[in-house]
């Protein structure tokens, strides 16, 4: 894979994006992660937030203290000294969440597939999933990536009130509700493991590219 | 401590938010009106970022318990305390047992109230900001109500004298309806037809609007683009939907959005959009980012020099 340029935007007068590529892919994604990992070992005196997407990476900065132009170039300097060969240490952790599976959308979501819910347990429970992004709500994680047989859209009316640590599956990707909020996934089970907790430090359990297992909950 | 005695329908503590949590998918957050909360608390004597009182939507009352230093500003309201007028961003004495009664919010949007000392409520997150979508954060991370008592934290050693006033040319333009934003990260992928609707014709803020985004209409922004993947938003991205509606994201932007981004509003701007109420017009005027971020340094330097008029007034 040849590595296109990497191309740095301002994102307002206190923030800017690096972009790594137009198109998603599993290998563009370890980039940005490693890259953000580089960007928050260098602790630029500036910084004071990372955030990774899929195809790039925010750097939020005090523009007090420095102009863009100047904020971009040493950013990106770093982005590209960063390099998929050395792995961010984080990038190591896997995480197991024990999960019991009695969502109320299970049944339903067999039927839709043609397979047993026990089929559907099992096919959930056989993969190990990444962390592609953190976002949507605190402590949300978008994991990846689904058994293809498991795959459906988003529910046509979404839930107004999605209780926390409902697992759910919508497209290519799984995840864990956090928080109580608004939610258009399939609830397929739930987990007593608490993912966001504003008090504890770190106060979310899951960081872009770790590893996620989840296990049957007994 | 103060104890509210009347609330409003709207009432958080706010400061200037969390500035090291979006990586955890924590909005920064913070006062909607940051200019308001930084000036206010130069005018009590506290540090810029220290935790105030956000308030809308209608008047209230709350008592002190013990002698405080106030200043409120922001929206206009007509408020009182113990019968005589409050004026704006200014410092303001009141005695043990007295009352602060807002009668009303006359004109604008958010309301803020500074005591000498700052609201004094746990830190969570790096800051004392109400985040009301995670219950987190402010009073018991929810707003407040009739009877909620809030400590204040020690009163600064130095606090401008009773009277001090922002000199009103250091305030934001905020019966302006034009405000300042650069391209966004996909400014480029707008034609010329959507760059016209959004750069020259008026939007009017409509009653979709709260802490997380103000959805705007007018005429429509279009573009063929659907949804892009997920890339990182902040305060003052301006999103284009596929319909063409704009929304600005606001205080509580979430940190991560799939909507194309065709620009973001200065930073130095922000009050002045948090400022207008629903019905209210907005005309954006593109700029340079080296234009947005002069405009920030001189929003910067005015604020000290509030600052220390303040001091020296005391």
């Amino acid at each position: 894979m040849s590595l296109s340029r990497l191309r740095a935007q301002p994102l307002g007068d206190s923030a800017l994006t690096i972009a790594f590529g137009t198109e998603k892919s599993a290998e563009l994604l370890k980039r940005v992660h490693a890259a953000a990992f580089a960007v928050s070992a260098a602790a630029l005196p500036e910084v004071e937030d990372v955030v990774t997407a899929y195809l790039s990476l925010g750097v939020f900065y005090d523009s007090g203290k420095t102009f863009y132009a100047e904020m971009a170039a040493r950013v990106l300097a770093v982005c590209e000294r960063a390099s998929i060969a050395e792995p961010a240490p984080d990038a190591a952790r896997t995480h197991e969440i024990p999960v019991t599976y009695d969502g109320p959308d299970l049944q339903d979501v067999a039927a839709f597939l043609g397979l047993s819910t026990e089929d559907v347990i099992g096919r959930h429970l056989a993969r190990t999933y990444s962390v592609d992004l953190i976002g949507f709500v605190p402590g949300w994680a978008y994991l990846s990536e689904l058994d293809p047989t498991l795959r459906l859209p988003r529910r046509d009316q979404p839930r107004p009130r999605v209780p926390a640590g409902s697992v759910a599956i919508a497209g290519a990707q799984t995840g864990v509700y956090p928080l109580v909020t608004p939610g258009g996934w399939h609830i397929i089970g739930h987990t007593d493991t608490v993912m966001f907790d504003p008090a504890r430090d770190p106060p979310a359990i899951l960081h872009p590219g770790d590893k996620v297992q989840f296990v049957r909950a007994r | 401590m103060i104890t509210i005695t009347r609330a409003p329908p709207y009432l958080t503590v706010q400061d200037a938010g969390r500035r090291h949590s979006r990586v955890f998918g924590v909005p920064r957050g913070g006062a909607m009106d940051l200019f308001a909360l930084e000036a206010l608390n130069s005018i009590v004597g506290n540090a810029p970022d220290d935790a105030a009182l956000e308030w809308a939507l209608s008047g209230g009352s709350m008592e002190f318990e013990a002698d405080s230093v106030f200043a409120i500003g922001g929206a206009r309201a007509r408020a009182t305390l113990a019968g005589g007028d409050v004026p704006p961003f200014t410092t303001v004495y009141a005695a043990a047992g007295s009352e602060l009664e807002i009668e009303q919010i006359t004109d604008a949007r958010f309301l803020y109230i500074a005591f000498a000392g700052g609201i004094d409520v746990p830190v969570v997150l790096g800051s004392r900001s109400t985040y009301l979508p995670g219950r987190f954060g402010g009073f018991q991370g929810r707003m407040l109500g009739r009877g909620d008592s809030l400590p204040l934290g020690q009163q600064p050693s130095t606090i401008p004298a009773p009277g001090f006033t922002c000199p009103a040319e250091l305030l934001p333009a905020y019966t302006s309806s034009v405000v300042r934003v650069t391209a966004g990260s996909h400014a480029d992928l707008f034609d010329d037809a959507a760059w016209r609707a959004f750069t020259e014709t008026d939007f009017v803020v409509s009653h979709a609007s709260d802490r997380t985004g103000y959805k705007l209409q007018g005429q429509a922004v279009s573009h063929g683009l659907g949804s892009l993947p997920s890339d990182p938003g902040c305060q003052g991205a301006i999103q284009i939907p596929s319909e063409g509606t704009p929304i600005v994201l606001m205080a509580d932007a979430p940190t991560v959005g799939g909507y194309p981004k065709i620009a973001v509003v200065s930073k130095t701007d922000m009050p002045i959009l948090a400022q207008r109420s629903p019905g209210a017009s907005v005309r954006f005027e593109l700029i340079t980012i080296e234009q947005s971020q002069r405009a920030l340094a001189r929003r910067a330097s005015d604020q000290k020099t509030i600052r220390s008029l303040g001091a020296a007034s005391a």
